[in-house]
């Protein structure tokens, strides 16, 4: 095939066509343009700490990166695209710089691509160590050529700038305010977590298991790889908390090495690093809603699927509606009257359209209002998901009782007058017939209404909407068919005993679904949320059984029955015994705190007061995602052993929570030669202080005092 | 989530019928399965089909005129060199372009070929690929991203261009080119010894 040659000057418009290109990849389409200027679109400064650092010492310098809006640099993992930054030194002869230290960054997901990456103003930071040979007074020429990458969700352009400052060997004194800028800086890297992880890799799916206090509060947790080729970066990522343990599962990349190193954001510019070796992990736990890291485009397929999949299954499920027993009459009664009404063919048709539209306003209405719900829920903290053993237990006992119902167990009561509106013509009227025969068909429906709103509780909302507007679609679908073709009219089969047949048959699958929910609800919770949860679902099928026993006699006693049965679903879920026996059981293992050390707030102000006093002092450091600080606080700082020899030799006590990185903390724990928690000082009223062992026992510490 | 669905599946089922299915979600191929076939249409419009080349060694190569990584590589003349090095062995070189119309590289046929002509490409074919189903389906992540497909249809080769991520053409010469290391190796019937490798670069501009 040749390419047709219509141009006769082709060098002309093969540079105007070239001018075209040039414009098309210089102005993305509504994006932020790389800066005509030439100047970076990450704007970039370099400043020390200090510029008069003590010979022996570490000054800290800091890369300020401010990212143009738009625009995005990249960790040292950039993820399945970009670059992280790189430096080149040029150092004086006595200086020495460590490793570049990031941030803790963000997720963001770019067309199905995922980026680890940092939107606003990100610094990280070089320790530079100055030799003690330096004499006070030498200039310390720095200079450092960094390269990164700048990004838009449309373009990347490759930046880099040259830096250079010159230090001048002194005392190191920090001035206040750049102190507090590092403070800033520092308080945003990641902290060593202290502990080891452990992870597996199995037929794909990748596993990290995290030490991590079930005290501690955590939003949002991602694990950020920082060995490459291990998880796929753009799946998403489940978390599941069990007792001192964090899980995370993804898909897996490859088989990767037998030690990883990550880092795991458990909140805004909060990050743990660790480091994982191979082994074995379980899984289970309570899941902590999964993070597909930003504005994901995956789910969108999967949600597409779901709802045209909902769709589907709902319009069928509002079809098998119509053969309920207190439907099918309506229906039936209904087709032989358009029949009867004979030749009006473009009236039965306006009848059919208005039934119709009442029946799915209805239906959506209905929807809407459990969507409302849904979101007051959400709001105060439920949720709403199959990973969730309360609302498992909740959904068995919904199917158990659905199930009984349709067994014939029990009967809801009739809300009656289906006849009259089925008798009831003209096309105004049958928008309304078409309404309220979505309302009294509720006994009947019910059930399956009732099924309809558990799946909706889990589906997302547009999927939730278009759950009941299939619904609707279904139950009207008969009369539209019958009022659109007069043919079908006669050929209706007659209402009979034959419907109560099939109700009874429906109970078998209801039944199905209340076991896998049993089976479901046994993995989460183990033998005794099992048995707990069908002791609930046994308690329900009594009442249930009593009320029919009622209802037999000729009894109505629906709501001195309904109420019980309403608040044992709400109970039982809420007092399932799930976190409560696993929080115990944990510290348990490591031994129960049965008293509590009183203790101040750490500062460095108030120790020295304390030393000045002449009082010995106890100085430990924690934080809440430390595990090996809870434990020991569990076995040996909070016990009345320990809370007894300290007072008796009067032992001040200083408590500092490093949870959210303080500033002072981070400094003093520094300058101790730590990079994190725990840490544990022991200050005599006379002499130096005593660095304590990492695990500590009550007789290490009342030893301490005898 | 797959046993969320599995669960809500069996409740929906008993009731409506509602059947949910999990999304197979974007899955790369792993090195040494086989490489999926896919039909695409060239910058001349000529619909070209992978299986067709079974029996010949076939690059992929992810492309994006707009990216500074591809830029290096081509102003450099780094990428056209080991394009005619796989052409002169009867190695087929595929260059696919998975931008999405309004993104960053997004090009019409014609534009492809004055690129072609302007830069000297010796590519094979310019391939479009703006649904970004056959990028998405090998599990492309960058431009450039590298993949070779043997004689037998299996994937003996994915990742960078080279072992220098950086956007600076003098790392170049001291880079290792993966690409056309794979191909000598091959070409004197030794196994590929660097079988897959970190793609460095640009996001491949997906439509979503």
């Amino acid at each position: 095939m040749t390419f047709p040659q219509i141009i006769s000057s082709p060098r002309i418009v093969l540079s105007a066509l070239l001018m075209l290109l040039a414009l098309l990849f210089a102005s993305p389409v509504s994006a932020q343009l790389p800066r005509a200027d030439g100047a970076n679109n990450i704007r970039t400064s370099l400043i020390a700490e200090t510029s008069a650092p003590a010979p022996g010492s570490d000054v800290m310098l800091a890369f300020v990166m401010s990212p143009d809006k738009g625009w995005h640099g990249y960790w040292e993992n950039p993820g399945d695209a970009g670059i992280g930054m790189t430096l080149d030194w040029t150092l004086p002869e006595g200086v020495t710089a460590g490793p570049l230290r990031f941030p803790v960054p963000e997720p963001l997901m770019i067309s199905g691509i995922m980026n680890y990456v940092y939107e606003g103003e990100h610094a990280p930071l070089v320790s530079l160590s100055i030799a003690n040979t330096i004499a006070p007074g030498t200039r310390l020429p720095i200079r450092v050529r960094a390269d990164w990458l700048a990004c838009t969700d449309e373009v990347c352009v490759p930046e880099s700038g040259s830096f250079s400052i010159t230090l001048v060997a002194g005392n190191g004194a920090i001035a206040a305010d750049r102190g507090q800028r590092f403070d800033g800086f520092r308080q945003r890297l990641p902290a060593p977590l202290g502990a080891e992880g452990t992870f597996s890799v199995r037929k794909d799916r990748f596993r990290i298991a995290i030490p991590l206090p079930s005290s501690a509060s955590i939003s949002n947790p991602y694990f950020f790889p920082l060995t490459d080729g291990v998880i796929d970066y753009s799946a998403p990522q489940k978390v599941f908390r069990d007792g001192d343990r964090l899980t995370i599962e993804t898909t897996a990349k490859a088989d990767g090495p037998d030690e990883i190193a990550g880092l795991l954001k458990i909140g805004p510019h909060l990050g743990l690093t660790l480091t994982a070796k191979r082994g074995k992990v379980k899984a289970g736990g309570r899941p902590v809603g999964a993070t597909s890291g930003g504005s994901g485009n995956g789910g969108e397929q999967a949600s597409i699927l779901i709802m045209l999949s909902a769709l589907g299954g709902a319009i069928l499920g509002g079809l098998l509606l119509n053969i309920m027993p207190c439907v099918f009459p309506i229906l039936s009664l209904k087709a032989i009257s358009l029949s009867r009404a004979g030749g009006d063919e473009a009236s039965a048709r306006r009848e059919a359209l208005a039934y119709g539209a009442g029946v799915i306003l209805v239906c959506v209405a209905l929807g809407a209002l459990l969507l409302a719900l849904r979101a007051a829920g959400e709001e105060i903290g439920w949720a709403f998901q199959l990973q969730d053993p309360r609302i498992v237990l909740f959904l068995l006992l919904l199917v158990t009782a659905i199930a009984l119902n349709l067994a014939g167990l029990f009967e809801l009561p009739s809300l009656g007058g289906g006849e009259r509106l089925a008798s009831r013509g003209g096309t105004g009227g049958a928008f309304w017939t078409g309404a309220l025969a979505a309302f009294v068909a509720t006994p009947c429906t019910a059930p399956f209404m009732a099924a309809a709103l558990g799946t909706a509780l889990i589906l997302p909302s547009a999927a939730a909407l278009l759950v009941f507007a299939g619904l609707g679609l279904g139950l009207a679908l008969p009369f539209l068919l019958i009022g659109l073709i007069p043919a079908l009219r006669n050929r209706m089969p007659r209402p009979g005993p034959w419907m109560e047949t099939f109700r009874r048959i429906m109970a078998v699958p209801m039944f199905l679904t209340a076991l896998a929910l049993a089976w479901l609800l046994g993995q989460q919770t183990g033998n005794g949320g099992l048995v707990w949860g069908l002791g609930a679902a046994l308690l329900a099928g009594l009442l249930l059984w009593w009320l029919g026993l009622r209802q037999a006699r000729g009894g109505s006693a629906l709501a001195l029955i309904a109420l019980p049965v309403l608040a044992l679903a709400i109970a039982a879920p809420a007092l399932l015994p799930m976190e409560a026996g696993q929080a115990k059981a944990d510290l348990a293992k490591r031994g129960k705190p049965d008293g509590v050390l009183p203790a101040e707030v750490f500062s460095e102000a108030r120790l020295a007061e304390l030393r000045q006093q002449g009082r010995p002092v106890f100085a430990y450091f924690t934080a809440d995602w430390c595990i090996t600080c809870k434990a020991n606080e569990a076995a040996a700082i909070n016990r009345t052993e320990t809370a007894t020899a300290f007072a008796s030799a009067n032992v001040a006590v200083l408590e500092g929570d490093w949870t959210l990185r303080d500033a002072e903390i981070s400094r003093f724990l520094a300058a101790q030669g730590r990079s994190g928690v725990p840490l544990y000082l022991y200050y005599p009223a006379d002499g130096d202080a005593q660095v304590l062992p990492q695990i500590l026992t009550v007789s290490t510490l009342t030893a301490l005092v005898s | 989530m797959r046993k969320h669905l599995l669960f809500a599946a069996a409740i929906a089922l008993s009731g409506l019928g509602i059947g949910l299915f999990a999304s197979q979600g974007e899955a790369a191929i792993k090195t040494g399965a086989r490489a999926s076939n896919f039909i695409l249409t060239d910058s001349n419009g000529k619909s070209v089909k992978l299986a067709d080349y079974r029996g010949k060694t076939v690059i992929l190569e992810w492309h994006n005129p707009g990216c500074p990584f591809v830029q290096k590589h081509y102003n450099s003349g780094n990428m056209q060199k080991t394009q005619a090095h796989a052409r002169d062995m009867g190695v087929v070189w595929l260059t696919i372009n998975s931008g999405a119309k309004g993104k960053q590289g997004y090009l019409e046929g014609s534009d492809a070929n004055s690129l072609i002509a302007d830069q000297g490409l010796k590519s094979s074919h310019y391939l479009f690929d703006r649904q970004g189903h056959v990028g998405k389906a090998y599990g492309a992540t960058t431009t450039p991203h590298m993949f070779i497909i043997g004689g037998d249809g299996d994937l003996i080769y994915q990742g960078g261009i080279d072992d220098k991520p950086t956007a600076n053409p003098a790392d170049i010469a001291r880079a290792r080119n993966h690409v056309a290391a794979a191909l000598d190796e091959i070409a004197a019937g030794k196994a590929v010894s660097v079988a897959s490798s970190r793609p460095y670069g640009c996001s491949v501009k997906y439509a979503s």
